[in-house]
């Protein structure tokens, strides 16, 4: 009996196995009039309402399926061939590799009109010099939150977090890159340098700073801040969101050394299967009314110049680029084997650094 | 006739007689028993041999420049583990686990111990209790500890109320809360070992000792705790080999600032797409734990782990 029962979890196992590799929906020929739309993303890109009525206005199905990591899309889409999906979002270093392996096709931008909305200051980035195969999506801003009633010094740049009056009080983002750029940032490096001698002397720079943290995490580091765990924190733009509409009282600032952004954009895979039903959902999205709700829905700094005025003045501050923003901006990119090696040996020494003091 | 009756014996074998000859070995093979059991050795040679030959394979490629691995034999990633900010976090691990332990055993094995004493009701009363924990995802019952320890949490808010402390005690995100979370997460593993080794223990030997002259303390050291040790010890296995695995409770309650081997695994594997580096501190971390069965093995003269068969 025991035996029999074994024999039938493990065959349920198996079946359930072989269902999983059938998840994304299988291509279909709808000829001109494509009925549906593969969507490739993470959870929860775009507000429920806003597919509903691209559904409604087009007849076109939306099919949504997701991934976690940019790197599992990455592998799904080379094993389709660049097939598959129609339409996928997803970070900026991952798209210079999409690119440079021809998963993507050039997009017809005379089916996209609401093309001239985008904010310039996002486009012509480093992964699509030309703007040929990407349209921007949320971006991703580097500020510094903090409470000003519980920070006795005015904060302005990355430098003012190793102030001492800050002693066990800052929580930043576990991501390396961005904590060891931040240290590079103060000594007048770029994110993306090579040169190894600098990131050790970032690493020694973070070194300092260990003594002001208190917590170094991914998940919900806005819930640290709005209870008073934290007083200053470095985080993701959602989460900046998340704490600014929970306290407005909260500043947050653009440090002076230089600004870091990331932007998700949207590409056509190469032998996407319904190319016209995505470049119809780019030119819906792109529409400023529906850009507006996106972005208030996703809390990341809106793309869509022509949406920034549509944003209810709740959201504005912390969504839009301040008037007249012209400041060093820069992406961080996928750095060589050595530079990366050096990055996890200074930030794995900082982090112990962090549990000693 | 004779013939017959030999010929007949070598076709069909007494079922009581040894087997043998290859033709026998082959029958086996496909008897009705054998079939049933094959999907399990199957599901182990492709879901445990599988991904950890694939580990070890893993560890001795190079990282490419980008992601992926470069199918190219190296010993670097084993010699980068020599390198003492590496080197340390396995010795942060094994003083955790070590601490751990220990607090596990002070509380967990007087616990188990009278455990065993009490009437057959209350057993399962406390064996009920014990269990419930185990119904709720552990990552959920963490977030518990931070709801007391945070600042103006729980505690800070009895021990405020009650005056003995006048400003919010920073717990959160120190190492105490790891130690804290770490005993949480595992004293039930020390408690159900020293528990079922506890209740097997003959009390008349106890009763023996005493009516000889023994002190109740002479008795239970001589006696009880002797007879004891072998689940003590499988409670200690079962508490230390899981603590140096456990990252997650270094990250939530010690704000990341505790680096185990668990965590610099995850952290390589996942945002530093180092594969090779990740997988040769995964082989090292296996290596380790397994020296520490067979050490227990040895010392305690057992073959299998009290409470777990």
């Amino acid at each position: 009996m025991k035996k029999l029962l074994g024999c039938a979890i493990v065959l349920a196992l198996l079946v359930s196995l072989a269902a999983c590799q059938k998840a994304p929906a299988t291509p279909s020929a709808d000829g001109l009039q494509d009925k549906e739309l593969n969507l490739f993303t993470w959870e929860g890109m775009f507000p429920e309402e806003v597919l509903a009525r691209f559904e409604d206005e087009t007849g076109i199905k939306v099919n949504y399926s997701t991934f976690d990591f940019n790197e599992t899309m990455l592998a799904k889409l080379e094993a389709s061939g660049g097939g598959d999906y129609d339409l996928v979002i997803a970070d900026d270093y991952i798209l210079e590799a999409v690119i440079s392996k021809g998963l993507a096709q050039k997009l017809d931008l005379s089916k996209i009109p609401n093309i001239g909305n985008v904010n310039p200051i996002y486009q012509g980035q480093f992964y699509d010099p030309n703007d040929e195969y990407t349209v921007p999506y949320g971006a991703g801003v580097l500020t510094i939150v903090y409470n000003p009633d519980a920070v006795p010094i005015e904060i302005e740049a990355y430098a003012d977090l190793w102030d001492p009056s800050l002693k066990d009080s800052v929580g930043i983002i576990a991501n390396y890159r961005v904590i060891n750029g931040m240290a590079l940032k103060v000594l007048g490096e770029s994110f993306n340098t090579e040169d190894l001698g600098a990131i050790e002397a970032a690493g020694r720079k973070l070194l300092d700073l260990a003594p002001n943290i208190r917590v170094i995490k991914d998940d919900n580091l806005q819930d640290d801040l709005l209870s008073g765990e934290i007083d200053a924190a470095i985080m993701y733009t959602s989460q900046v969101t998340m704490a600014k509409l929970a306290n407005p009282d909260l500043k947050v600032v653009f440090p002076k050394e230089g600004i870091g952004f990331g932007v998700m954009a949207k590409f056509i895979p190469s032998k996407a299967p319904h190319p016209d039903a995505a470049h119809k959902f780019i030119n819906f999205i792109l529409d400023p009314e529906v850009s507006a709700e996106c972005f208030e829905w996703l809390g990341y700094y809106c793309t869509n110049k022509a949406a920034d005025e549509l944003i209810s003045e709740e959201y504005r501050d912390f969504l839009t680029l301040p008037e007249g923003f012209n400041e060093d901006m820069e992406m961080i990119r996928v750095v060589g084997a050595d530079a990366e090696e050096v990055h996890t040996r200074i930030w794995t020494e900082f982090k112990a650094a962090c549990g000693q003091s | 006739m004779d013939a017959e009756i030999k010929a007949s014996s070598t076709a069909a074998p007494d079922p009581g007689e040894k087997p043998q000859g290859r033709k026998f070995a082959f029958r086996k093979l496909f008897s009705a028993a054998t079939i049933s059991v094959m999907p399990i050795y199957a599901f182990t040679l492709l879901f445990v041999v599988g991904p950890l030959v694939y580990m070890v394979v893993l560890s001795f490629l190079t990282r490419a420049e980008t992601w992926g691995v470069i199918k190219e034999f190296t010993w670097s990633n084993y010699k980068k583990i020599l390198e003492p900010v590496y080197l340390k976090t396995f010795y942060e691990s094994l003083k955790l686990a070590l601490i751990t332990t220990f607090f596990a055993a002070l509380v967990g094995y007087p616990f188990g111990y009278f455990m065993a004493r009490l009437s057959a009701v209350w057993k399962r009363r406390m064996m009920l209790l014990l269990m419930i924990p185990f119904w709720t995802s552990s990552l959920i019952r963490l977030y518990g500890w931070i709801i007391i320890f945070r600042a103006n949490g729980v505690l800070d808010k009895i021990l405020m109320g009650l005056g003995i402390i006048a400003s919010p005690l920073k717990l959160l995100y120190t190492y105490s809360a790891v130690v804290v979370g770490m005993i949480y997460a595992l004293l039930p593993f020390m408690i159900f070992a020293v528990y079922s080794s506890a209740e097997k223990l003959d009390w008349q030997l106890v009763e023996a000792a005493r009516d000889l002259g023994a002190t109740p303390w002479q008795a239970f050291i001589t006696v009880s705790f002797r007879l004891t040790i072998p689940g003590l010890l499988s409670g200690v296995v079962l508490t230390f080999i899981p603590s140096m695995g456990l990252f997650f409770i270094a990250d939530i309650l010690g704000g990341n600032k505790v680096i185990l081997v668990g965590n610099l695994i995850q952290e390589q594997l996942m945002k530093a797409r180092n594969w090779p580096f990740a997988a040769a501190l995964s082989v090292v971390l296996l290596i380790l734990t397994s020296l520490m069965i067979a050490l227990y093995r040895k010392v305690s003269g057992v073959k299998d782990l009290e409470g777990l068969v």
